[in-house]
């Protein structure tokens, strides 16, 4: 007999076996240019790495890189001097909070168009709307893990003498810490979005031109290839963002 | 705090917020007036609020039309996405295994697939809906799906026991029980649509606000481009305080 965890495994097998087949069966009678059938993806994605029409990819995959990294950095720094800032006083949060999640309610995609016009269509604006989509995620999550800190373990320790410093590294940061690090999970996976957003929507470069190139140019198998290792990619960093959530999770016991 | 004190706390919040949002608008229009902004990029709130009175007459039908693909694609999104939760989440097997597929579904970003929508779909509604429920039907999908398998197993028992079919089964028990979640999955759903169907506009300049929001940015027009922004803004926000309001009443009559 085979363990139930074995069957699961060999069900989710079979339903990536079976998505593969429908995908070929149903895009091979149809327009090729359109439809991309997965057994061209192998000779698109040499193609791809062989780069004679597509422009070259590694300038262009390092330039989204340094994008993510300077909107998230910035999303980090920003949100966690809001979050504390607001979270800290609750008189001011209580003011401020709503008009927060007010603005994290608006569609997001309606601040590119402006972030454009004031940046331009350089890395400067991918790396705006970055920092936008993931600021409100962070900040909230600070304001919402300082409220799940016990006000009565904060008096415990603050009466029997410790300072703010300790109370904030020993108390406070372990309460409020798994939902401080989903908030900056969730914070780095919509900085992602962002940029690849705002380079999809109009650069001149970057990981998202490229692939807008390859469809603009009906390069249609380059394309598929460019979005299945884009989304590879994607999926990598929020699982490694995953596992580091574990860890602090652990920590924070 | 007493009760008494409490609608008193609410309208100095309401006031202070009032007062801040004024404070900062205030601001602003005595930085572009002062020099210290280029109103070529950030305009005046005064130049905003005459662009909004100058382009209302353009931008509400403009807005209609893309509320009305807003909604189709929800529905779509809705329709799908509560068949494909209850699915997953009433049945222990297919929710373990579905679950990895829809969660790695939902955290790819959905825009990498739009150059192939517009191109298949053309300029025009079934673009711009496809990718407003695309964007709606995971995250309506993952919160009915834990709705559904967080229901009270003794209800699921008791009505087998009492020989309910399987459509009798989703229809009394289930539905009802992940109505909470469901509206609140709803809510993201509907904000997620719209999102959707902005992005299509912009991107493949199909009629609707995204696209005159796009044109104007690369016109250069920015107090039209503020003005159209702020009536998305305050179409979204009313959406969600309408759809709040409308959670709270069913909670009530549930």
């Amino acid at each position: 007999m085979r363990s139930a965890g074995g069957q699961v495994f060999l069900w989710r097998a079979g339903v990536l076996v079976a998505g593969l087949a429908l995908w070929e069966a149903v895009a091979r009678p149809l327009n090729p240019v359109l439809y991309v059938a997965p057994s061209r993806l192998p000779a698109a994605l040499a193609r791809v790495l062989d780069v004679r029409e597509l422009p070259a990819l590694p300038g262009h995959v390092w330039l989204t890189v340094q994008e993510i990294a300077a909107a998230f950095a910035l999303a980090v720094a920003a949100g966690l001097w809001l979050g504390f800032l607001l979270g800290l006083k609750p008189r001011v949060g209580r003011v401020y909070e709503p008009l927060l999640a007010a603005l994290y309610a608006i569609p997001s995609v309606v601040w590119y168009p402006s972030l454009m016009l004031f940046f331009g269509l350089g890395p400067a604006s991918k790396i705006a709307f970055g920092f936008l989509l993931g600021f409100f995620p962070i900040a909230l999550a600070v304001l919402a893990g300082i409220r799940q800190v016990p006000a009565h373990l904060v008096t415990v320790a603050v009466s029997m003498g410790a300072r703010p410093r300790t109370v904030f590294w020993k108390v406070a940061l372990p309460a409020m810490s798994a939902t401080l690090v989903g908030g900056l999970r969730a914070g780095l996976a919509l900085s992602v979005v962002g940029v690849l957003v705002g380079e999809i929507l109009g650069a001149r470069s970057g990981l998202g031109y490229v692939i807008n190139y390859a469809y603009g140019l009906l390069m249609t198998g380059e394309y598929v290839v460019l979005v299945v290792l884009v989304a590879a990619a994607v999926l990598l960093i929020d699982g490694l963002a995953a596992l580091a959530e574990a860890r602090v999770r652990r920590w924070a016991g | 705090m007493t009760a008494a004190g409490r609608p008193a706390g609410f309208l100095t919040v309401l006031a202070l917020q009032a007062l801040s949002v004024a404070v900062v608008v205030g601001a602003w229009e005595a930085a572009v007036r002062g020099g210290l902004a280029d109103p070529l990029f950030i305009p005046a709130p005064s130049a905003v609020a005459r662009a909004l009175v100058a382009t209302g007459a353009e931008a509400l039908p403009r807005l209609a039309d893309t509320l009305f693909k807003t909604l189709l694609g929800y529905a779509l999104a809705a329709g799908l996405g509560i068949a494909a939760g209850l699915a997953i989440g009433s049945r222990r097997l297919v929710h373990q295994v579905a679950m990895p597929y829809v969660v790695a579904l939902y955290g790819i970003p959905k825009i990498l697939v739009l150059p192939w929508i517009a191109l298949t779909f053309g300029i025009g509604l079934g673009t711009a809906v496809l990718t407003g429920a695309l964007f709606a039907l995971f995250p309506i999908v993952l919160m009915i799906a834990a709705a559904a398998r967080d229901v009270d197993p003794t209800l699921i028992t008791v009505a087998r026991s009492m020989g309910a079919t399987r459509w009798q089964m989703a229809r009394k028990v289930l539905l009802p029980a992940v109505l909470p979640s469901a509206l609140a999955g709803m809510r993201v759903g509907m904000v997620f649509a719209l999102l959707g169907v902005l992005l299509a506009e912009m991107f493949a300049g199909i009629r609707g606000m995204g696209f005159m929001m796009q044109r104007m940015a690369l016109a250069f027009r920015a107090p039209e481009l503020f003005a159209a922004t702020a009536i998305v803004s305050a179409l979204s926000i009313a959406v969600v305080l309408g759809l709040q309001h409308l959670d709270r009443r069913l909670g009530r009559w549930r």
